[in-house]
């Protein structure tokens, strides 16, 4: 764990805040960005709740609204006990900034192409593995799929559930829809799980994925394929949301 | 099952998987010779073993795509585990293939668990996976022989060949193609290996295989005919 709180450019994040209105907005901007930006690290323990409160100059009140707004966005816990105290949860990569730039820029015709692209690898993919997957391919999909739900950082998770659609598509036996799914993965996987609060509950994931799994073992082709496609339409709907509030936050 | 088209296309596949297997019986006696040979075996004893890969991505250099010796953790004094794996792109040398080994990576690539490793070490016999997606290493529909290599007893690890799945049911169309029933080759899990049938292109599962089934002798596979479903009017 590192604990960098004393080093210069976080310094600055925590000096006073002092521009008068929203001060609890004020707080929390600031602080994400500094996560975002990777000036607080993960796992960085942030300085006791008064001595922030003192440091940012606002009332510990004002700070605990920040604190509870940054922990709905998935960008700090709190944990209780010894040795408790406030953790950022920063993207494993520190390239959030960039992401959210990215997602910001993107319209909303191409997050909808991206998510017919996606419905239409990932669907086929599905209704193909019911078809075709093996016994061996539903244990391994079920492996990566427990991997997601062990996975403790974002970009496990990334990861995990980037192979989980990578490995629904070999079991289709397809070349051709495993390098979509490939390239589709590489190119908003990290959209996907980017950090912020609502944008994608873990849980949600794996139950949707155990059932396009139940669906594949069943060799149910139908229900895999709808499944998928839901999972996916609710995915880019999330990214959507996700835009228009980045657009309206500037 | 006397169809003499089945017993053609049987003998044809045990033609193709011989010669692979016997080029990874070249590559055994070479790995056993380079072990006694050495007193603590490492991975830099290996490279005695490359004239064997390589002569066997020539020797069959319209076939095989891979090949190569992957020993068991443990094995080799200085590395836990060790892949001396070479694929052969057409018109080029060998490339060494170059796989995350670090168990703490996210990306590692965890062989023992692999289905043409961990059954010829359970077996100890010759064994072929496939076909199957291989998107960890070669991006292709692919088929993989594997063969125990095994010194007093004592497993090292294996040996193995991956065969393009196309490739191989191109080795198999001649005889495939001239025959008027419909001819299957399944594989354990009833995965279809090379057919002529429109209705079950390789890579579909057959999962009744009816009555009509020919296991083949020492492999994982079976020939399953039934009367020649045509997409368009013989000519």
């Amino acid at each position: 764990m590192n604990q960098r709180a004393g080093a210069l450019p976080t310094a600055a994040v925590f000096a006073p805040v002092d521009d008068g209105s929203g001060r609890v907005e004020v707080v929390v901007r600031r602080l994400a960005e500094a996560i975002a930006l990777g000036l607080i690290a993960d796992g960085d323990q942030l300085p006791a709740e008064l001595e922030l409160a003192n440091a940012l100059n606002v009332s510990t009140v004002t700070l605990r609204a920040a604190l509870a707004a940054l922990r709905e966005r998935g960008l700090v816990e709190t944990r209780r006990g010894r040795g408790g105290g406030t953790f950022v949860l920063a993207p494993a990569d520190p390239s959030t900034a960039r992401l959210r730039r990215r997602l910001r820029e993107l319209s909303t015709s191409e997050l909808r192409e991206i998510g017919d692209y996606r419905s239409a690898i990932a669907g086929t993919a599905a209704r193909l593995a019911a078809l075709r997957a093996s016994a061996d391919n539903v244990t391994r999909l079920r492996q990566v799929l427990a991997r997601l739900d062990a996975a403790t950082s974002v970009g496990e998770r990334r990861r995990a559930d980037g192979r989980f659609h990578i490995e629904v598509a070999a079991a289709a036996q397809s070349v051709r829809l495993t390098r979509a799914e490939i390239d589709i993965q590489a190119e908003v996987g990290e959209l996907l799980w980017l950090p912020y609060g609502e944008a994608v509950d873990p849980q949600d994931v794996v139950l949707s994925h155990t059932q396009v799994i139940d669906a594949i073992e069943a060799r149910d082709p139908a229900r895999a394929r709808s499944l998928t496609e839901e999972h996916i339409d609710k995915g880019i709907e999330r990214l959507m949301e996700f835009h228009w509030r980045l657009v309206a936050s500037e | 099952m006397s169809d003499r088209h089945v017993g053609q296309v049987a003998e044809r596949v045990h033609t193709i998987v011989a010669d692979i297997f016997s080029s990874l019986d070249r590559m055994l006696a070479s790995v056993a010779a380079c072990y006694r040979a050495s007193g603590s075996f490492a991975c830099a004893d290996l490279a005695a073993v490359r004239p064997e890969i390589f002569a066997c991505l020539s020797r069959t250099h319209e076939v095989v795509a891979g090949a190569g010796v992957i020993v068991a953790p443990g094995v080799l004094a200085d590395r836990r585990r060790w892949l001396e794996w070479w694929q052969a792109p057409p018109e080029q040398d060998p490339i060494f293939l170059d796989v995350d080994l670090d168990p703490e990576s996210l990306d590692f690539y965890d062989y023992t668990a692999a289905e043409w490793f961990a059954v010829p070490e359970r077996t100890r016999r010759r064994h072929i996976v496939g076909p199957y997606v291989d998107y960890g290493g070669t991006d292709t529909y692919m088929l993989t022989f594997t063969a125990p290599a095994e010194v007093d007893g004592r497993f090292l690890g294996v040996v193995g060949a991956d065969v393009r799945a196309a490739r191989f049911e191109a080795l198999l169309l001649g005889v495939l193609a001239a025959s008027p029933t419909q001819i299957t080759l399944v594989n354990a899990e009833g995965r279809v290996v090379a057919t002529n049938s429109p209705r079950l292109p390789a890579g579909s599962l057959l999962l009744d295989p009816g009555s009509d089934r020919l296991p083949l002798p020492e492999l994982p596979w079976s020939i399953v005919t039934s009367a020649r479903d045509r997409a368009i009017s013989p000519l």
